[in-house]
């Protein structure tokens, strides 16, 4: 047991920690900026990262969990928008790549490795009544397939070079790799969302879209793939919630050690003191808990995928919490647009209905847990 | 960042686990009920070796390391033993013989661990007065020095297993002036002319626990009955808290798992509409907030619990966390589990009842929720 990281656990941290000193600015300018403007910091960023082998980290190999999260921390408090972008392409996109393992993997893998490519996940659609099942639809033609169909909302869309787009084929599950450029594909318009307005997000629409078959991986029957994407969802957005409620945390306790009131920093009244208590616990116990289920994810638990599916709810409904009382302890300065508190509220909502919601979560938790004591 | 626990620790904890749900959970509905304390079930604990874990050998113990301890305190919750007993157990093993064992002289250590740790006798520890709960320093209890003696003057409250007790050891003033610094901590054993048991109380829960007022009336121990340094007495107190957020708390955690089977078995047993009410949405929300609390609280003790065993300084900021954590964090899935058993969870036959009532006092004792808070405000 140690609940400290160890030096070698450290290694990739320290490296994100040099490449991203001072870029702060850089990044917080993302959440007013235009399409082209996010896509060219997030190519910077995916360089710099590049550089510290932080893009390769647990994309096929668990073990590297605890690491990757250790360094997760500097990426997700430098900026959450950045953050879901950075992950997108780097643990959907890349881990989905690399835990299939087509033949051709590494076409992908080693220009993502380098930085070079910013990719997105293709999977929420809308449900038919009349056809129920996957409304974007595989059909073989010679020698590849035909992709038909419409997705909902897609992260990074408006600004990747290649995008994984779940497919049914014949009723099964499958993956297609598609060019953002190919033909038939129609991206966008950008959507205007509550939070996270650094993040690039649109539908995808694909006609007739032809995808060769060493882009296209499946039919998957077995549901792993699938499941093994939810559970990168909810570690991405385990530690986006952690990291965004850190920044609101260190926001809320300088605030308060310096504003005054009544003769004295805020900070001393327990109204507010005793706010601050509240969230530290918050943050230190969703942190711990997105550790243990790495951890347990790691060495390959059996209970890993219920215990990281606890973290995330705990931790996306940990950031909502902390925001609401960070706002209320900067007040009106809070309030204002542009703070960071105030863009913290906004962001806070997005992991708790992101990924496997927290209802589906909690759902899935009870269902692992009574399958235990099922005679 | 490491969770893995060595063999040995799971073992042991399996054993416990074992022991407590044969030899323990099968009687503490009915110590419940009755209010009184279990002296047959001290007895099991006393032999199974529990109640003096840590000690060394030649004191009596097992050299367990604090994480075993607190994976057996946990193993006890999560096999539904009485809270009252639990708590009695961490009154005496960590607020007394610890506080003996760590401050004593060889001869007060000799004289009084073994026993301890064995469980002949009982120990308790008395802090808490009628004017001093929170504010620890504004005690009135005063020890005086007189011909080669303490001399006693005060009434202690809420003293776990006060009534019971062997050996106490007892804080009072010995330099009022000095506020914190003026407290010092004194062995005072039963028996003692002008030391006595007042009233007791009865209580919300774990009611098998024995919670008593003492009364020092001229109380005269010999000198070498101070314990520790004059004037450091509250020093030693809040050494105690290491455990209070770890071991002491641990039950409270473990217990928690004891609540998700009870709750899981429950839901696929029941049924209404017929179908169990697992199948209900709102049922299985409730079983995995139970689960996310234990996960949650489990990580947090675990972490003071290793601090110590490095022979890491105490983090206050990190105990305080734990116990606001527990303390507070608890009350929804507790309640959560009641709600599950319906009718049921309300009545004493179905211990979720039992164990609801226990769990409250994790925001109480040992500091309240809101002094966590007030440790918590000043550190950041
Ligand atoms: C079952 C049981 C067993 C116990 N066993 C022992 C024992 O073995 N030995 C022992 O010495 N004691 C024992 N205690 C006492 C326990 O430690 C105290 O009850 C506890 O510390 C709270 O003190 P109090 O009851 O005097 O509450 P008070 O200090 O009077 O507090 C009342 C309320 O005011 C709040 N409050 C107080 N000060 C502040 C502040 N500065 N800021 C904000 N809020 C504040 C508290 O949080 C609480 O909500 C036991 C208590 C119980 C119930």
């Amino acid at each position: 047991m140690n609940f400290e990281w160890t030096p070698e656990q450290l290694v990739v941290r320290k490296k994100v920690e040099a490449v991203f000193a001072g870029a702060a600015p850089e990044f917080d300018a993302l959440e007013q900026a235009d399409a082209g403007a996010i896509q060219a910091t997030v190519r910077k960023a995916l360089r710099l990262l590049a550089e510290t082998g932080y893009l390769e980290l647990a994309q096929g190999e668990a073990a590297q969990l605890p690491m990757l999260i250790a360094a997760q921390e500097v990426v997700a408090q430098a900026s959450s928008s950045l953050f879901l972008a950075v992950e997108t392409t780097a643990r959907l996109f890349g881990g989905l790549l690399a835990q299939a393992a087509p033949a051709w993997a590494d076409e992908l893998l080693a220009p993502l490795r380098r930085g070079e490519l910013i990719a997105g996940v293709a999977l929420s659609e809308s449900e038919s009544k009349e056809a129920p099942g996957p409304q974007t639809i595989a059909t073989a033609v010679d020698g590849g397939f035909t992709i038909n169909g419409r997705k909902s909302f897609v992260t990074n869309a408006p600004i990747a070079d290649v995008l994984a787009v779940t497919v049914g084929l014949d009723e099964q599950p499958a993956v297609a790799i598609i060019n953002a450029r190919d033909a038939g594909v129609t991206i966008g318009p950008r959507l205007k969302t509550l939070g996270y307005q650094g993040l690039t997000v649109s539908a995808l629409t694909l006609e007739d879209v032809r995808v060769p078959a060493n882009r296209f991986i499946g039919p998957l029957p077995d549901g792993k793939l699938a499941d093994k994407l939810l559970l990168t969802e909810a570690l991405v957005l385990t530690q986006a919630s952690v990291g965004l409620a850190q920044q609101l945390y260190k926001t809320a306790v300088s605030h308060a050690k310096r504003h005054r009131r009544g003769g004295r920093a805020i900070i001393k009244y327990q109204e507010v003191g005793f706010k601050l208590a509240e969230i530290l616990t918050q943050v230190q116990s969703a942190q711990l808990l997105g550790y243990r289920a790495g951890w347990l994810a790691a060495r390959g638990d059996a209970e890993a995928a219920t215990v990281m599916h606890c973290a995330k709810v705990f931790a996306s409904e940990t950031a909502e919490q902390v925001a609401a009382k960070a706002m209320q302890i900067l007040a009106g300065e809070g309030y204002l647009w542009g703070n960071r508190v105030e863009r913290g509220f906004r962001d806070a909502k997005y992991a708790a209905l992101a990924g496997l919601s927290s209802e589906q979560a909690r759902m899935t938790v009870a269902d692992n847990i009574l399958t235990l004591y099922r005679v | 960042m490491d969770f893995d626990l060595s063999s040995e620790q799971l073992m042991f904890k399996e054993q416990v686990l074992k022991f407590a749900r044969k030899e323990l959970a099968p009687r503490a509905q009915e110590s419940d009920l009755k209010g009184e304390f279990d002296f047959e079930a001290w007895r099991r604990l006393g032999e199974f070796g529990i109640l003096g874990l840590h000690f060394p050998a030649e004191l009596g113990g097992s050299e367990a390391d604090v994480m075993t301890s607190v994976l057996a305190a946990e193993a006890l919750g999560e096999a539904g033993v009485d809270a009252g007993l639990l708590l009695a157990y961490g009154a005496h093993t960590f607020l007394c013989a610890d506080t003996i064992y760590v401050h004593g002289t060889p001869a007060q250590k000799q004289k009084y661990v073994p026993k301890l740790a064995s469980g002949e006798w009982i120990g308790c520890m008395g802090l808490t007065e009628p004017d001093a709960g929170s504010d620890v320093a504004a005690m009135n209890t005063r020890a005086v020095k007189r011909d080669g003696q303490w001399v006693l003057n005060g009434n202690k409250i809420f003293i776990t297993n006060g009534g019971i007790a062997d050996v106490a050891v007892i804080y009072a003033k010995t330099d009022p002036s000095a506020g914190h610094a003026g407290i010092s901590a004194f062995i005072v054993e039963k028996g003692t002319p002008g030391f006595s048991v007042g009233q007791s109380w009865h209580k919300l829960g774990v009611r098998s626990s024995v919670t008593s007022e003492l009364i020092f009336e001229d109380c005269a121990v010999p000198e070498e009955n101070l314990l520790g340094n004059e004037g450091h007495g509250f020093l030693m107190a809040m050494q105690t808290v290491e455990w209070d957020r770890s071991t002491l708390v641990a039950p409270l955690v473990g217990v928690f798992q004891f609540l998700l089977a009870r709750s899981a078995r429950y839901a696929l047993e029941r049924k209404q509409f017929g179908r169990p009410i697992a199948q209900f949405q709102a049922v299985r929300h409730k079983i995995a907030d139970l689960k996310i609390f234990y996960e949650a609280a489990r990580s947090l003790v675990y972490r003071i619990a290793w601090c110590k065993d490095q022979g890491k300084p105490l983090n206050h900021l990190e105990a305080a966390v734990t116990k606001l954590f527990v303390g507070d964090w608890s009350l929804e899935p507790s309640n959560a589990a009641l709600t599950l058993h319906g009718g049921n969870g309300f009545c004493h036959e179905y211990d979720v009842e039992r164990v609801f009532r226990d769990v409250r006092l994790a925001a109480i004792g040992g500091g309240t929720s809101e002094i966590q808070k007030l440790i918590i405000s000043r550190m950041l």
